[in-house]
């Protein structure tokens, strides 16, 4: 066994069982943190009887044993894993290069003054989104497709008679706006998380690019851009990772059925009257399979957005 | 080919509390192809001077000409100034090559084949063409060091500007920086502002030295004009290791009365120092003489500590052991001295500097005619 | 986007020649004026712009964004706020026509609001501490150089990386009242029916814990899900803050012969105070949005004892089409974030964090 200095827990250590004792209680978090995700992954391969009949985290006996429920939550969910990918994808691009340009104009350059600006931003991290969605119901049904109405048909009243309607039944219209409405709330995160890591660059490297002639564009272009790779994975994932799983917006913003996303369709399977937990389990994994993979592969670069490194 | 002038260049920054001035009235007029270092203990405005000049920060008042233009305004990139930082600076995701390239790219419209060109060039020169492709994650110290040098040399500038170039090597590399820094900057002859808090490089190094201290200028001289006639107080501590020993003395007819003991001055001395009572008499270690027997200005003091250097040893000397502060006198490295002794030390008139306590101006210094050459061999 | 900012930037450079210019000009009046030049100088174009180069320089990146954002954060809030003035409900377009307090008196008078705003605090406070305490415990388990730190890490957090409504579709099985997972264990320990007893509500007749609907148990059970979900974030807080303490500091302790436990509570855990403060001001944030979780567990009218101001102004905006009640209550909410956002950020404003 290695003891490294500066190590603690010292009656933890000092013996072989102390060791042993803390190794249990990390092993009883995992237990902690899996039980959940493991019983539903049980769950989703049992026919109906066997879910009522066997404890839930067992594994299904060969006769209890279906691949009904993943294929029933399968049909139910693709249409909304496609929509939520279609949404979320675009939307994250836009916050994270967003936040990155914020991010340069508040912290690589400095002016007097832009604390106030980053504190606005800050603080739009931590709004309650109720707090914007009647309004944003309002803007999107409502007031935009009345403005463009009015504008089309007056500009362009030759062609459209004065007949032309803002297609906000549109499922794809739906999930661009949901998309616009994500691109818009990402961006103070992705500023903060941008921020952190430009205030690490070396000041002295941006005023060598500055001497040597380089404009503020071509600062950001040819340094900042290239050095912010990294920290564009972190921000793309932690993103991607908060867009797929909002369910707020989605339900305030998407009524038509054929756009739904992936979250939506997940609520639903979940509130149905009769409770088959082997389906609803099978959503859950299927719905969280995206979200599953990125984590699991970029685990790494998540820690890093959660901890706003 | 270029004249630097700064013209009572003042800085003041606005505080919570009002307006701190950083810079104050600096005027210097730096030749061409001069080599000048502006040293002063942290804080004396010696970098932002250096970066006013560069166009980093404004200036406040006052004006920076090049060759007669003023450049006070002027965006850093059109001063064509090159800009040597402490950190290197160096641009961590493009190669040698890329970051020497990029302020051409930047600034000029020169063809790529020429940049690459003059960078291959300026590889050469530096020794580190072998380097070129690599990026500087895997360079040593020095050679990220040669490569800042390098992307400033390949810009050809009017002027270089150093910010600490030296501060992050080791000793030894340091040293031979230093030469090379020097030769380097003789080949090109390019006018030099070179920043640093060590006084050694600045003596060893420069053409003359600018020496700040809470954002005024105290002198600007050759390196030995600053050691030997230094014009105040501050001046006289700052340049030398170990620094010169001051004692505050007062003025009664032809004798200096201090708390330790009573300094004899000559007529003519007198005579130079004439209408001040206060005086701060200024004495560097290796002008302290150790003699036998009595005689005009001679001194008991007690050998407190004794730090040997190999060519020289350092003594910390006592008038009285109720005297707080020590003075500081240098012998050979084959005289022994011991902790404890009994010597007697000499001032010799003729290697003290007075200095008027209340302004800290110089009224009396060493005289610099003194100095001998080497004769050359035919 | 590029194309403006090109154009933009060529104005910037339009307007440094426009400088420079400036500048020969005064150097021919130096070389003729010799000491006058000094009052002329400093009114170049660029020293005469009211504002700062830098700022000029800067808003092309940072402007269109802080814009775009702030149309939709600010100004929807304050729209929200404008809403909540009007008594606009129901189909149609809202009236913009008389303003006054009368949706936040009507708050004031539902006892519906109180019981969700209780709600709310609870578990707020609840969730906020025991998350603090669990993340600190396991993010110093995790502290001791053990082997496979980066597993026992990863699964710790995977919680967080999940859908509110996955998690919460999970939890709903782990809680069923038949087959769920927890009565099963209790079941299997033969501690139902104790734990009935202990927990059932007054007037209740029921064999099994009804965990997501009893009074007793509603709330402790999505608290207790939302740690499990939250904690591991709380881990990685503390775990970089433990990180960032130097090792000479534990030696330092264990020199002074400071027991483990004196030297966590005594030397370690007090420098955590800044992990401490910003993990606690964003899950606290979280559980202001906890919306997801409890609608995805029981819809938009979770009952009395589940209902937290998030849930209550969705229903009473989207399903009872009440707008301007809506909004009055998801005001209170925004108050509610800002109580706890607003010290936060002047106080790192304050240690020149920001």
């Amino acid at each position: 066994m290695s003891i490294r200095d500066g190590g603690f827990i010292d009656e933890l250590r000092s013996t072989e069982n102390s060791r042993i004792g803390l190794y249990a209680m990390l092993l009883a978090g995992i237990v902690f943190y899996l039980f959940p995700v493991e019983t539903a992954v049980m769950t989703m391969f049992k026919t109906e009887s066997a879910f009522a009949q066997t404890l839930p985290f067992a594994p299904p006996g060969a006769d209890g044993f279906t691949l009904e429920a993943l294929a029933t939550a399968w049909n139910t969910l693709r249409p909304g894993l496609l929509n939520s990918l279609l949404m979320a994808i675009p939307a994250t691009i836009v916050s994270a290069l967003l936040g990155s340009m914020t991010a340069y104009g508040l912290t690589t350059i400095s002016w007097r003054g832009q604390v106030a600006v980053v504190v606005l931003i800050i603080a739009g991290i931590f709004i309650p989104y109720q707090a914007v969605l009647v309004p944003l119901a309002q803007f999107w049904f409502q007031v935009l497709p009345g403005l463009l109405n009015g504008f089309v048909n007056t500009v362009f009243g030759f062609i459209t008679g004065g007949n032309w309607q803002y297609p906000s039944r549109n499922g794809y219209v739906q999930l661009l706006q949901l998309s616009i409405t994500h691109a818009a709330y990402g961006i103070p995160i992705c500023t903060l998380l941008f921020r952190s890591y430009y205030q690490s660059i070396s000041d002295e490297m941006i005023e060598a690019a500055r001497l040597d002639g380089a404009s503020a564009f071509s600062i950001y272009r040819n340094i900042i851009l290239p050095l912010s790779l990294p920290m564009f994975a972190v921000t793309l994932i932690y993103q991607f990772t908060q867009v797929y799983n909002d369910l707020l917006f989605a339900l305030v913003l998407i009524n038509e059925p054929a756009s739904q996303v992936a979250t939506q369709r997940l609520a639903a399977l979940t509130g149905g009257v009769v409770q088959s937990f082997n389906t609803t389990m099978a959503g859950a994994i299927v719905a969280a399979l995206p979200t599953l993979l990125v984590y699991i592969v970029f685990g790494e670069q998540f820690a890093k957005g959660v901890a706003g490194e | 080919m270029a004249q630097l002038t700064l013209d009572e260049v003042t800085k003041t920054f606005q505080d919570d509390d009002g307006e701190i001035v950083a810079v104050d009235k600096v005027s210097v007029d730096i030749e061409d192809g001069e080599f000048l270092c502006v040293v002063g203990p942290s804080g004396c405005g010696k970098s932002t001077t250096l970066r006013m000049i560069a166009g980093l920060e404004d200036i406040t008042r006052g004006e920076i000409r090049l060759d007669g233009q003023i450049i006070n305004d002027q965006p850093p990139a059109r001063r064509n100034v090159a800009m040597v930082f402490q950190s290197y600076a160096l641009y961590p995701h493009m190669t040698v090559r890329e970051n020497m390239a990029f302020g051409l790219e930047e600034s000029t419209d020169m063809p790529d084949d020429e940049i690459n060109e003059r960078v291959e060039q300026a590889c050469k020169d530096m020794g580190i063409f072998e380097l070129i492709d690599r990026k500087p994650g895997e360079l040593s110290g020095g050679q990220q060091q040669r490569v800042a040098l390098g992307r400033a040399i390949v810009r050809d500038p009017e002027v270089f500007l150093m910010d600490e170039p030296l501060a992050n090597l080791d000793a030894k590399l340091k040293a031979e920086m230093r030469t090379e820094l020097q030769e380097l900057q003789q080949d090109l002859d390019v006018t030099t502002v070179y920043v640093t808090h060590d006084q050694t490089e600045a003596m060893t190094m420069s053409d003359r030295i600018a020496i700040l201290n809470d954002g005024v200028l105290q002198q600007c001289a050759t390196p030995l004009e600053c050691y030997h006639e230094p014009n105040n107080l501050f001046v006289a501590g700052f340049i030398g290791e170990p620094s010169m020993n001051f004692f505050p003395m007062t003025l009664e007819g032809s004798t200096l009365r201090g708390e330790w003991f009573e300094y004899e001055l000559s007529d003519e001395t007198v005579a130079a120092v004439e209408g001040t009572t206060d005086i701060t008499l200024g004495i560097r270690p290796e002008d302290i003489e150790f003699v036998q027997g009595n005689g005009p200005n001679v001194f008991d003091s007690t050998v407190h500590v004794v730090e040997p250097r190999g060519n020289e040893n350092t003594a910390h000397l006592q008038f009285d052991e109720s005297m707080d502060d020590q003075f500081i006198a240098t012998v050979g490295g084959m005289k022994q001295l011991k902790a404890g002794q009994r010597v007697k030390v000499r001032f010799p008139e003729n290697a003290i500097h007075l200095f008027d306590t209340e302004s800290g101006e110089a009224i009396r210094n060493r005289k610099l005619d003194e100095i001998e050459t080497v004769e050359s061999v035919v | 986007m590029r194309e403006i900012l090109s154009r933009l930037l060529a104005t910037g450079g339009r307007l440094r020649s426009a400088v420079s210019r400036d500048e020969s000009d005064g150097d021919q009046l130096a070389t003729d004026g010799g000491a006058t030049v000094k009052t002329t100088r400093g009114d170049s174009l660029r020293n005469s712009l009211p504002i700062e180069w830098e700022l000029i320089e800067s808003a092309p990146f940072w402007l269109p964004p802080v814009l775009f954002a702030g149309f939709f954060v600010y100004g929807a809030i304050a729209w929200n706020f404008l809403l909540s003035l009007t008594d606009y409900s129901g189909l149609g377009g809202a009236q913009y026509e008389t303003f006054d307090f009368s949706m936040y008196t009507r708050m004031l008078n539902d006892g519906t609001f109180w019981q969700a705003a209780q709600n709310t605090v609870v578990l707020l406070v609840v969730f906020t501490v025991l998350c603090l305490a669990l993340g600190l415990f396991v993010a110093i388990l995790i502290d001791q150089q053990i082997r496979f730190e980066n597993t026992f890490r990863t699964i710790y957090l995977l919680p967080m990386s999940l859908s509110f409504v996955v998690t919460a579709t999970m939890w709903a099985w782990v809680y069923n009242a038949r087959n769920g997972v927890l009565n099963q264990l209790f079941r299997l320990f033969n501690l139902e029916g104790a734990l009935v007893g202990l927990l059932r509500p007054a007037g209740v007749n029921a064999e099994v814990v009804q965990w997501l609907s009893w009074n007793t148990t509603a709330l402790a059970a999505v608290i207790f899900a939302l740690i499990w979900q939250f904690s591991g974030y709380a881990m990685v807080v503390f775990l970089a803050g433990l990180r960032a303490i130097p090792t000479e500091h534990y030696e330092a302790a264990r020199v002074d012969g400071a027991s483990t436990i004196r030297m966590y509570a005594r030397v370690i855990i007090p420098q955590l105070r800044a992990s401490a403060v910003s993990a606690s001001v964003v899950l606290m944030v979280f559980a202001l949005k906890a919306f997801d979780f409890i609608y995805a567990l029981r819809g938009s009218q979770p009952g009395a004892n589940m209902d937290i101001l998030a849930t209550m102004m969705y229903r009473v905006a989207f399903d009872s089409l009440q707008w301007a009640y809506g909004s009055a209550v998801a005001i209170v909410l925004f108050a509610l974030a800002l109580l706890v956002i607003g010290p936060y950020l002047y106080s790192e404003y304050r240690r020149g964090e920001l």
